[in-house]
């Protein structure tokens, strides 16, 4: 066990960070959570006197842009001194040894136990694992032995939550997320590509705070990031309930920042916390931008939310005269309608290629477009 | 003299393996591997024109 001799707080102080700076983290990440005030506290008792685990990252097949997002904050933050405590044994992307001295590293860390790994890219199953290996053993054995011996496992990415793009039709190698390579461990996944640090920060947080990891849903992914749909907490909602699009890229209502639905937006078949949290320190997010969400927390999001810019089939417009009440009970019928018609979508591409991806719905919108 | 194996190779992005030959201190030979393979051309193939930067940015 690492742990600091001298206390999360002169750490702090030393590399200029206030009390009270300290204590927006802990009221932030509180929030985060969706703990009410009084844990604030307890949070920041925890982090600082709690031992600190020694945490590993393992990088199967992946583009390193889960590492990118948690590592290449636009400043350092309070979260990233409160992280970078944790002490990481092991991460290809920034450890300084490599070969037989790195995987060293790895073996002396599983060997003590206690640790907390976290998972970046899939697991190819293809031919005994051989499309990727590392030191010369195959992602798949590491992969067993060091999530089986962790204290938890947390996924990072859409490829280490299900498979990712790698694991898109005609998934050439096999490739699974970590649920389905080592079955039966201690496990919470961060899904997206890529995902929020700041949901990977509070995950941690949570962990240190209460020693276990935050309440998920059926797919393991907590709730308090991956609870709430994109639609109902979108910048841009009023627009869709008064029948405002864009219709075009470019046109006078994109440049106004109205609704992107009928542009292939699919935050109305998306959950995840991107409205409130935002990246990049909160500055903006892809909707903010001008862009229709891509659905990248949701399992098969590359095949079953593609092509990213056909418009969702079936979500029902509602004029203004619809009360609330009204409006929630008709969407949620129209995303399950969503998904039972994207899935069939994508068998139907599952068993024949090259693709045919417009069986399922002749949408006005596509045929402007001239798709 | 010994075949070295340097595997994995860190601070890249990406998977590396570096194999050497060393005779007399002086190295004769060697071979890079890169040891991870997705098939992105494959999972590209027949799909919209339009989606094909969001996978390709992610390579």
């Amino acid at each position: 066990m690492n742990d600091l001799p001298n206390g999360l707080e002169y750490e702090l102080a030393r590399q200029g960070v206030t009390r009270r700076d300290f204590l927006k983290f802990c009221s932030a990440m509180a929030a985060t959570l969706v703990l009410p005030t009084r844990y604030i506290e307890q949070i920041a008792n925890a982090l600082a006197t709690v031992k600190r685990p020694p945490l590993v990252w393992l990088e199967f097949q992946d583009c390193a842009g889960c590492s990118e997002a948690f590592l290449r904050a636009s400043r350092p933050s309070v979260g990233d001194l409160v992280l970078d405590t944790l002490s990481v044994n092991y991460h290809e992307t920034i450890m300084a040894p490599a070969g037989k001295a790195a995987t060293k590293s790895l073996e002396d860390t599983v060997k003590e136990g206690g640790y907390l790994v976290v998972v970046e890219g899939s697991i190819p199953t293809k031919e005994n694992g051989i499309y990727c290996t590392i030191g010369g053993r195959t992602a798949l054995d590491i992969a067993t032995e060091v999530c089986k011996k962790a204290a938890a496992t947390i996924t990072v990415g859409a490829c280490a939550f299900y498979g990712g793009w790698p694991s898109a039709v005609p998934n050439p190698t096999g490739a699974v997320g970590v649920k389905d390579a080592v079955p039966g461990i201690t496990l919470i996944n961060l899904p997206g590509c890529p995902p929020n640090p700041v949901n990977i920060t509070a995950t941690v947080v949570h962990y240190l705070t209460f020693g276990s990891l935050p309440a998920t849903d059926q797919f393991g992914r907590p709730l308090f990031a991956y609870g709430q749909r994109i639609h109902d907490n979108c910048e841009r909602r009023a627009h869709y309930d008064a029948g405002e699009f864009v219709e075009e890229w470019g046109d006078e209502h994109h440049r106004a920042g109205w609704c992107l639905y009928k542009m292939g937006c699919k935050g109305p078949a998306t959950f995840h916390n991107c409205p409130t949290v935002r990246y990049n320190e909160g500055t903006s997010w892809p909707i903010g931008a001008g862009h229709g969400c891509v659905g990248c927390s949701e399992i098969g999001f590359w095949d079953t939310m593609s092509p990213f810019y056909r418009r969702l089939p079936n979500v029902p417009y509602l004029g203004v005269e619809a009360d609330a009440d009204k409006v929630g009970a008709v969407i949620a019928g129209g995303v399950a309608g969503a998904f039972a018609l994207h899935g069939i979508a994508s068998a139907i591409r599952a068993r024949k290629q090259p693709i045919a991806r417009h069986e399922t719905d002749g949408v006005t919108a596509e045929g402007k477009e001239g798709s | 003299m010994p075949k070295l194996a340097i595997d994995p190779i860190t601070r890249i992005e990406g998977h590396l393996r570096l194999e050497v030959q060393v005779d007399g201190g002086k190295v004769t030979d060697a071979w890079s591997s890169s040891t991870m393979f997705r098939g992105m051309e494959l999972v590209l193939k027949g799909r919209d024109p339009r989606d094909a930067w969001l996978f390709a940015q992610r390579i």
